[in-house]
């Protein structure tokens, strides 16, 4: 733009240029409001009707997939604070138990298929600095009322039942002794790793010619015949670990509310201190007496 | 024209007014730019729509905004924290074990052998007895000090065969430990494991054992007869 | 810890001493307490006054014969339910034939209580002791 004098200062232009461009300014349109498509979707003429079945592509099928598979209720956010043992004073079996604990964990907000497209719970665990925060994510938790978040985590859910009100908070109590639970979080990170240690390969020999490649693999993958190509998926090596695992069907040995302690059998990936997200086990049958406590049931 | 005459030459320097204007609008815009500044009035706000939805509100600037009630809330202070209240969850855990395994703590000092006199030492001979009636004897070789999970090493031979077996101190399956016999001097070492060593090798303790077994039948009986004697 | 080329006491009275396993059966891995293998008769055992009390027991295996036999003692540590550990300070095996009944009749030796939960009671009931 061409800097701005006062008027007195100002030079005289030539009008019949200035004029023009001024006549352009008067024609702009009125600010709109709003994201719009330049392509507004056109409805399909085909496949679609009331008397059709669902596509199997859209996100109402999604759903009806899904349906048996999503929790009722949301889990909660933990952390891995290490590893001991449990007797079983009966039988004197040992059993090997992960001990994770729960802090402040609080619902922060919904996620709704109106909205959204599905159904989850949003949780957040622990407590930040609210000056290590950006404003809209301190905006983001002042609006619902609870205090800054740590750790912010979905919980998905199967319907509108399993939607805990927000602000409620998660204690230890929410797991019952005896539940199964899945256990999800990062596994330790072992950085950039060879395809020996990655992936199991064998390696090469330590000789007959070898010379530099050991611990390398061999070909990857066919010349000419396969297409000259390198096929994607291809094993190779890369960063190893620190990436999300899923331990399922977890039982729970004790609960402790009071101090937020929550023993599962087994072990649960991620070194001590990682954040662990626990939530019913999809693989055992829902938990009696919390089928009967949802809100709405 | 031979050459031009001085008064021309003077007035060369107008000759740049007499060239005509290049045809280009851009082209006389850059110029004119570079030459000098131009007066452009002051751009006015552009009307705002009434009725404006509430989603498209935090596209304006802040300024012009209404005010969002919402906007200065208060910070909620954190709720207190289980962190806090409970440092140590695995010590807590593994504590609460404890308390059901060993209510009287009497395990816990028959092993903690750093602090307890009367405690096994490695170099003893200790007979242990299961809960299924099984009994094992053997030379204790180290002390495992690991919490929960303290645990002792015993070697003995049977059918001049060695056999090693560690034995969870707070197992339940763990009937009663019992002291045959104390090392006959001090072990300068905390883990003998040189006794696995064919030139150090104890061989078997069943005899010692029995022995213990039997002298402690005798006494037994002998403290049952005063009490029968009583009756 | 049991796998190809492992040699093994035998502790039963079929004649054999020792063995040397050529095969772990129904496994994948090294073998322990209680799993089937296939051995090798290495060395006979010399049977003095045993021969001319029972000349068939001692004439049972021969050098070279290919057994099957169940593992009852390992070096490498056992760990128990209750957390507890035991290992032994030799490998050893008892002969059996193809349907699992013990080829000798007599043993002599400490063997593993792992054999009552891997179904061999035949065998743990024959061994002087177990642990």
């Amino acid at each position: 733009m061409t800097p701005r004098l006062p008027g007195k200062l100002a030079q005289n232009s030539l009008p019949s240029i200035w004029g023009s461009r001024h006549i352009i300014r008067s024609q702009a349109p009125i600010r709109t409001f709003g994201i719009r498509s330049l392509n507004p979707p056109v409805n399909s003429r085909y496949n679609v009707g009331h008397g059709l079945p669902v596509l199997k592509s859209t996100p109402t099928a999604a759903l009806e997939r899904k349906a048996n598979t999503l929790p009722l209720r949301t889990g909660a956010i933990a952390t891995k604070k290490g590893m001991t043992a449990m007797y079983d004073t009966e039988t004197g079996k040992r059993i090997p138990c992960t001990v994770l604990q729960l802090d402040r964990v609080e619902v922060v907000s919904h996620k709704t298929v109106q909205k959204h497209g599905y159904y989850a719970v949003q949780l957040g665990a622990g407590w930040r600095r609210p000056a290590n925060l950006t404003k809209s994510l301190l905006g983001h938790f002042t609006s619902s009322g609870i205090s800054p978040k740590r750790h912010v985590y979905e919980f998905r859910v199967k319907d509108e039942s399993g939607l805990l009100a927000v602000g409620k908070m998660v204690n230890a109590d929410w797991f019952q002794e005896g539940q199964y639970i899945d256990a999800r979080s990062n596994s330790k990170g072992k950085g950039f790793a060879g395809v020996m240690k990655r992936h199991g390969f064998g390696g090469q020999d330590r000789s007959h010619g070898v010379s530099l490649t050991h611990r390398s693999l061999g070909s990857a993958g066919p010349s000419q015949g396969g297409g000259s190509r390198v096929y994607p998926g291809k094993k190779m090596a890369g960063n190893m670990g620190n990436e999300q695992n899923t331990v399922q069907n977890l039982k729970i040995l004790k609960v402790d509310p009071e101090n937020g302690i929550v023993v599962v059998n087994g072990s649960v990936s991620g070194p001590k201190g990682c954040v662990v997200r626990i939530q019913d086990a999809i693989k055992k049958p829902w938990p009696e007496d919390i089928l009967s406590s949802l809100p709405s049931s | 024209m031979a050459s031009p005459s001085p008064i021309l030459r003077q007035l060369g320097c107008f000759r740049s007014l007499l060239k005509p204007q290049p045809q280009s609008l851009l082209q006389t815009g850059l110029n004119r730019r570079a030459l000098s500044t131009v007066y452009s009035a002051k751009p006015t706000p552009k009307p705002i729509p009434e009725n404006l939805p509430e989603q498209f509100i935090r596209q304006l600037p802040l300024h012009l905004r209404p005010k969002d009630p919402k906007a200065r809330r208060p910070i909620p202070p954190p709720p207190p924290s289980a962190f806090n209240k409970c440092k140590d969850p695995v010590g807590a855990v593994a504590d609460a074990q404890l308390a059901v395994l060993d209510p009287t703590g009497e395990r816990r000092a028959l092993f903690d052998y750093r602090r307890s006199q009367r405690s096994v030492k490695p170099g003893d001979i200790v007979r242990v007895t299961f809960k299924n009636g099984d009994p094992f004897n053997g030379v204790c070789l180290s002390i495992r000090l690991r919490g929960l999970d303290t645990s002792f090493l015993l070697r003995n031979q049977l059918t001049k065969v060695g056999v090693e077996m560690a034995v969870k101190v707070y197992s339940p399956n763990v009937e009663s430990v019992e002291i045959v016999q104390r090392a006959a001097s001090r072990k300068r070492r905390a883990r003998l494991f040189y006794m696995r060593n064919p030139k150090h090798d104890m061989g078997t303790v069943e005899n010692i054992v029995t022995n213990y077994i039997r002298q402690k039948r005798m006494l037994s009986g002998k403290k049952r007869a005063p009490v029968k004697a009583k009756k | 810890m049991i796998q190809l080329k492992t040699m093994l006491n035998c502790i039963d009275n079929s004649g054999a001493a020792v063995v040397e396993c050529v095969n772990v059966l129904k496994k994948k891995r090294p073998a322990t307490v209680g799993d089937r293998i296939v051995v090798v008769v290495q060395k006979q055992r010399s049977f003095g006054p045993d021969t001319t009390n029972n000349v068939g027991i001692a004439n049972k295996v021969r050098r070279g014969d290919i057994r099957h036999a169940v593992v009852v003692r390992v070096k490498k540590e056992m760990q128990r339910p209750d957390g507890s550990i035991v290992k032994f300070d030799d490998n050893a095996c008892v002969l059996v034939n193809k349907s699992g009944d013990p080829i000798g009749t007599r043993m002599n030796g400490v063997v593993a209580t792992e054999l009552r939960s891997r179904q061999w009671s035949k065998i743990l009931s024959l061994a002087p002791m177990h642990v």
